[in-house]
């Protein structure tokens, strides 16, 4: 028998409770500290380098299932998925021909104006490796990290609008917080009639919400919202919600309109980050 | 079966070590290696609509150890898994730590008191501990600064609470401790 598991002779250390007392002071001060400053996020990203690869391996074996069910696939399926994606490659080529030819027409107008030319976008692509256990916030980690250039605070889309913003970067992955998370909103502008308004995370996992809407303001079910530009975060132009409802107000003097995320917030596996493009 | 209770005489205790203590005694590697494999179950790729449903494995061995070898598994593991656990979800830091220790701390002082019981008492009396880890999760997570809560995760301590005992039978089994008595064992 080790010692280590023989009670000893002579009881020689700190009563459990003292001992409990003091686990208890250290965790309520670790706490404040971590949620005053931002100290901690060196300890954080420390143990996350050492889980991540963890994380990594014992994904692996799932990865590897999906993959192998994918070797099974028919050939006719392949072929018409093939056929389906040169096809839909022929019309997004034709579309951004008209989208350079506007591009450049802007970029003439704004120097024409005297006006700084718009900035361009450096895109990453990612995918999202899990979504985290957390009760208070609503996010999911995409496997590309500081490694890849990726910045805390940069918009994040999918192939159908805005989902979220990276909150938190770590060397091979990042914290990717959804639109749809309480504490997150974007300035957005409605698409028919240019009114500027922030949509807000209602901490539903499919609805948003414009929490201030004036009584008057002219939004209707139905309306786009597409992000303003205005916070020098979100680019202008990426769809962002739909509106479903407008609620009159009952208990307080302002509207409330809710709207539905139209990209598909955390659903789909591929993401695109969106960086500044570096300036030469 | 009645091994203890045959060689108890008038209710004291037996020179030789019987039952229980004759097993194998828990190394440190032994713990440390459960704790950690636990832990690590929780971080597979679990569906992303039942998140909140995933049972906390990490406590649940950890409680076990508790009861079963407490110097080598009590306040400090708790807090160490708890950190552990806080930093892979992105959560405040110390929140799960000092929750353990909660959980930790009670089962120390129940643990006495728990060897009187059957495998189903011991269940009923730990059954409220790990719902009540989930709320102070929660809770202290409002206290500090989080806006809003997904009471949903209170459900996950209902699930481990539920799967105590056949944690307990998986355990013993891997760790080679003799079948449970399931009858009331004396005292």
């Amino acid at each position: 028998m080790s010692p280590a598991t023989q009670a000893p002779l002579f009881v020689r250390e700190m009563g459990l409770t003292t001992r409990f007392g003091l686990y208890l002071l250290v965790c309520l001060i670790l706490m404040a500290v971590d949620s005053r400053y931002s100290a901690m996020s060196v300890v954080r990203t420390g143990i996350n380098a050492v889980v991540h690869p963890a994380q990594q391996v014992l994904v692996w074996p799932f990865e590897f299932l999906a993959d192998a069910g994918g070797f099974f696939t028919v050939h006719n399926d392949l072929v018409r998925e093939r056929d389906r994606l040169l096809q839909e490659r022929g019309q997004l080529r034709a579309r951004l021909q008209e989208y350079q030819a506007l591009k450049s027409e802007n970029d003439r107008l704004h120097t024409l104006a005297g006006l700084p030319p718009a900035p361009g976008l450096h895109r990453v692509q990612a995918e999202i490796i899990r979504a985290d256990q957390d009760p208070f916030t609503r996010k999911v980690i995409v496997n590309r990290g500081s490694l890849h250039g990726v910045v805390a605070g940069r918009p994040v889309i999918d192939e159908l609008g805005l989902i979220g913003q990276v909150t938190q970067v770590f060397p091979a992955s990042s914290e990717v917080t959804l639109l749809t998370d309480h504490n997150q909103s974007a300035p957005v502008q409605a698409k028919r009639n240019g009114m500027r308004i922030l949509v807000s995370g209602m901490g539903s996992d499919s609805l948003l919400e414009v929490r201030y809407l004036d009584l008057h303001a002219d939004l209707k079910p139905g309306d786009i919202l597409l992000t303003s530009g205005l916070d020098g975060i979100y680019p202008a132009g990426i769809p962002v919600a739909r509106v479903l409802q407008i609620e009159l107000p009952r208990h307080n003097p302002f509207a409330r309109a809710i709207c539905q995320p139209l990209g598909g917030v955390g659903q789909h596996r591929h993401v695109v980050i969106l960086m500044p493009e570096k300036r030469a | 079966m009645n091994g203890i209770g045959k060689s108890m005489v008038n209710g004291s205790k037996p020179l030789i070590p019987q039952g229980e203590e004759l097993a194998r005694p828990p190394t440190r590697l032994m713990v440390l290696i459960s704790i950690v494999a636990a832990f690590m179950l929780t971080l597979l790729p679990w569906p992303k609509a039942a998140l909140w449903l995933v049972p906390d494995l990490g406590l649940l061995v950890l409680v076990y150890w508790n009861i079963h070898a407490p110097r080598l598994a009590a306040l400090g593991a708790a807090f160490a898994l708890g950190l552990a656990m806080d930093a892979t979800h992105g959560l405040l830091l110390g929140l799960h730590a000092l929750s353990y220790c909660v959980v930790t701390f009670l089962v120390l002082m129940l643990r006495r008191r728990l060897a009187f019981f059957t495998l189903k008492g011991q269940a009923a009396h730990l059954a409220p501990l790990f719902p009540l880890q989930e709320a102070l999760v929660l809770l202290l997570g409002l206290a500090y600064g989080h806006s809003q809560v997904d009471w949903r995760y209170l459900a996950a301590g209902i699930v481990t609470a539920a799967l105590w005992v056949p944690a307990c039978l998986v355990l013993d089994r891997l760790t080679g401790r003799p079948a449970r008595l399931d009858k009331v064992t004396g005292g």
